[in-house]
């Protein structure tokens, strides 16, 4: 037997780790010369530019972003910022959305970029945006936003938690699509509308009113305490009975609070609750719920405007006032 | 294989047609991954733009007839992440085949005695962590901590089983098991605190290249091709210890160093893989023992072969989960990865050599 065997050099696998490092060296290390192409490259098909350009932004995440012309080119990663742009008149800007868009219906039209929650950044590229409208609250996860940052696209993040942030959101998409008057025209008839429907609720009975995100196994999701959601059936006349800072409920908790009138906001997406006899006795076989007062009273709603109701864009305010109407019926003479 | 191939290979060491054939297949098989990686993905982009896309950007040379986009998509976007892809592979496919060896256990995988749930902890901290990025090299906290948790479960886990008399392989697995535990109770406990970042707690956890940009790549690369260099001409001290610790220690070896310099080592490429990747399952455990039902064990051949295609098989599953609408890579590997090890075992158990 030898004693060593005989020793033999291993070409390939060095190779291979030649060409790794020979890869990783030709990589720049600062912004790339690609990234501040987009830029140029888009310029010359925006019109020469407005007074109001460049404009300085700053978006919810405290980020401030420097637009140098118009955006023409905009992605939306989230079903709220698509209905501000729309709203604002922009709609035929947008040129890719999540495959959630549905309102307006023109939207379906444009190429998704987020598909089952999940941004995909190629396609984000590929689209060529000069203006990203990102989600705040990690509906856009961080990691793609410093993707986004480091590709050199121009991202602002939105997350809309009050009223009044739904608003500066409208009007900050407004500056940045040069549409500011529209946007003012927008906030001031949404602020009008949810004067009216504060107004007309203001005197009434509060009933304690559970607002059904989900349930599953005994816990209810509902408003979060201190959520958005609960700010708006406050707004609209309840009392909302919440759950903790992720809306979750527990059954005894639920028992305690007793809610007088449940809005079972899972019929907008469960065909089997939409009908309010069948979906009295569907809530009424959980444990626990039958001696609920809403329930031994019949006051389960099965209400079909979650999405307008929870989607932070201008149609907030007709979720509003479809919380109003489901709450105080006798308040609201011809409902839609 | 019987016993007596794991003695063969320290006196006469595979043939030499025998490796270049499967170093050459593993090659052509990183390669052909590679290339398909960058040719394809959910944008439109003709391969012949790619490929002038990538010469281009090594070369200089040729008129740019390409979007902007275009370039972006093939440099900043796919190349990274196939790079990340094939260095991760590359670097879990050696750290399981070293564990294996120096375990003596089938079940080994780069994550057995805790950098996984080290990584875990310190990544999933920092992702609960209320604060803005902090950015160092490039990378993000995220990172930074999730490297740093990995090694230091290791380090610790080999100083609990160590003693007078050396480190026994039993000690070293079940100190590993325990202060594994501990740790995925911490993680357990955070992921269930929370709240709305579950989403990217989970998908951390799940392992992705998704976030692969040449600042990571730049970090992670240059530390598992240092660690798998070094475990690539430790071939000896491994195939040594396969036949025992004893009998590894009358060959020579001085069995507790090198095992502290195999686990160093191994633990060095799992940790920097597991900060810019996540924890990527399978990939670790299964290529060392497809790659040793094909060619043996032997470590001069196993080890730069479990590297070549742990390197291919992560970015070809990388590809299948870009495709399938980003889906966590370690599905697909296992997808990938299972059936072919079920069909290896079935073939030599009915060969019945």
């Amino acid at each position: 037997m030898a004693s060593r065997p005989p020793s033999r050099p291993l070409p390939l696998p060095l190779l291979f780790l030649v060409v790794l490092v020979a890869a990783c060296a030709a990589a720049p290390a600062g912004p790339s010369p690609t990234a501040s192409g987009t830029d140029a490259a888009s310029a010359p098909s925006s019109p020469p530019p407005a007074a109001a350009f460049p404009v300085t932004l700053t978006d919810d995440a405290g980020r401030e972003l420097v637009l140098a012309s118009e955006p023409r080119r905009i992605v939306s990663l989230a079903p709220s910022n698509t209905e501000i742009v729309c709203a604002l008149g922009a709609c035929d800007r947008l040129v890719g959305v999540t495959d959630y868009d549905d309102f307006p219906p023109e939207v379906a039209e444009v190429d998704d970029v987020v598909i089952q929650a999940s941004v995909d950044v190629e396609l984000v590229v590929d689209a060529e945006p000069d203006l990203v409208l990102a989600a705040g609250n990690l509906l856009t996860p961080t990691v793609v936003i410093e993707q986004l940052d480091e590709l050199g696209l121009p991202v602002l993040v939105l997350y809309p938690e009050t009223l009044d942030e739904v608003y500066a959101d409208i009007q900050l998409i407004g500056a940045a699509l040069d549409r500011g008057a529209e946007a003012e025209d927008l906030v001031d008839d949404l602020e009008a509308r949810v004067a009216d429907v504060v107004a007309t609720v203001g005197e009434a009975e509060r009933p304690a009113t559970l607002y059904e995100v989900f349930y599953s196994e005994g816990a209810t999701y509902t408003a979060g305490e201190g959520s958005f959601l609960a700010s708006l059936l406050e707004l609209a006349g309840a009392a909302p009975v919440t759950g903790d800072a992720q809306g979750v409920l527990g059954a005894e908790e639920l028992v305690t609070a007793d809610p007088e009138l449940i809005l079972l906001g899972t019929a907008s997406y469960d065909p089997s609750l939409a009908d309010a006899a069948t979906a009295l006795a569907t809530v009424r076989a959980r444990s626990g719920w039958e001696n609920l007062a809403a329930v031994r009273d019949g006051a389960v709603v099965p209400y079909l405007h979650d999405i307008v109701t929870t989607r932070p864009g201008p149609r907030i305010v007709d979720g509003l006032e479809a919380l109003a109407r489901a709450i105080h019926p006798e308040l609201f003479e011809a409902g839609p | 294989m019987s016993a007596t191939t794991a003695v063969r290979p320290i006196a006469f060491g595979p043939s030499l047609g025998r490796s270049a054939l499967v170093l050459g297949a593993g090659v052509a098989f990183v390669a052909v991954a590679a290339g398909a990686a960058v040719m394809s993905g959910t944008s439109d982009i003709g391969i012949g733009d790619v490929i002038a896309i990538v010469l281009h950007r090594l070369t200089g040379i040729g008129p740019v007839t390409w979007p902007a986009s275009a370039e972006t998509i093939v440099w900043e976007l796919r190349l990274p992440r196939v790079v990340a892809g094939m260095v991760v592979g590359a670097g879990l496919a050696c750290a399981g085949t070293v564990f294996q060896a120096l375990l003596r256990n089938p079940m080994a995988d780069p994550y057995i005695i805790g950098p996984a749930a080290g990584a875990s902890l310190g990544a999933v901290t920092a992702l609960l962590l209320p604060v803005a990025t902090v950015g160092w090299l490039g990378l993000g906290l995220v990172q930074l901590l999730a490297f740093a948790g990995g090694l230091l479960t290791v380090f610790v886990v080999f100083a609990i089983a160590r003693g007078q008399a050396g480190t026994p392989v039993v000690t070293l697995l079940l100190s590993g098991y325990a202060v594994s535990s501990l740790l995925s109770a911490g993680v357990a406990l955070l992921i269930f605190n929370s709240g709305q970042r579950i989403a990217a707690v989970i998908g951390w956890l799940l392992g992705s290249l998704g976030g692969a940009s040449w600042a990571r790549v730049g970090f992670a690369v240059p530390l598992i091709v240092i660690s798998f260099s070094l475990l690539l001409v430790r071939w000896r001290g491994l195939n040594a210890l396969l036949l025992g610790e004893v009998q590894a220690a009358h060959l020579g070896v001085d069995v507790e160093r090198e095992k502290r310099i195999l686990t160093g080592l191994a633990a060095l490429a799992t940790s920097a893989g597991v900060a810019i990747s996540g924890t990527i399952g399978f990939v670790g455990l299964v290529v060392p023992h497809l790659v040793r039902l094909a060619v043996g064990p032997d470590h001069r051949l196993l080890l730069p072969a479990s590297l070549l295609y742990g390197a291919g098989l992560l970015v070809l599953a990388d590809l299948g989960a870009r495709l399938a609408g980003g889906i966590p890579v370690g599905i697909v590997t296992a997808l990938i990865g299972a059936p072919f090890l079920l069909w290896l075992l079935r073939r030599s158990v009915r060969g019945g050599r």
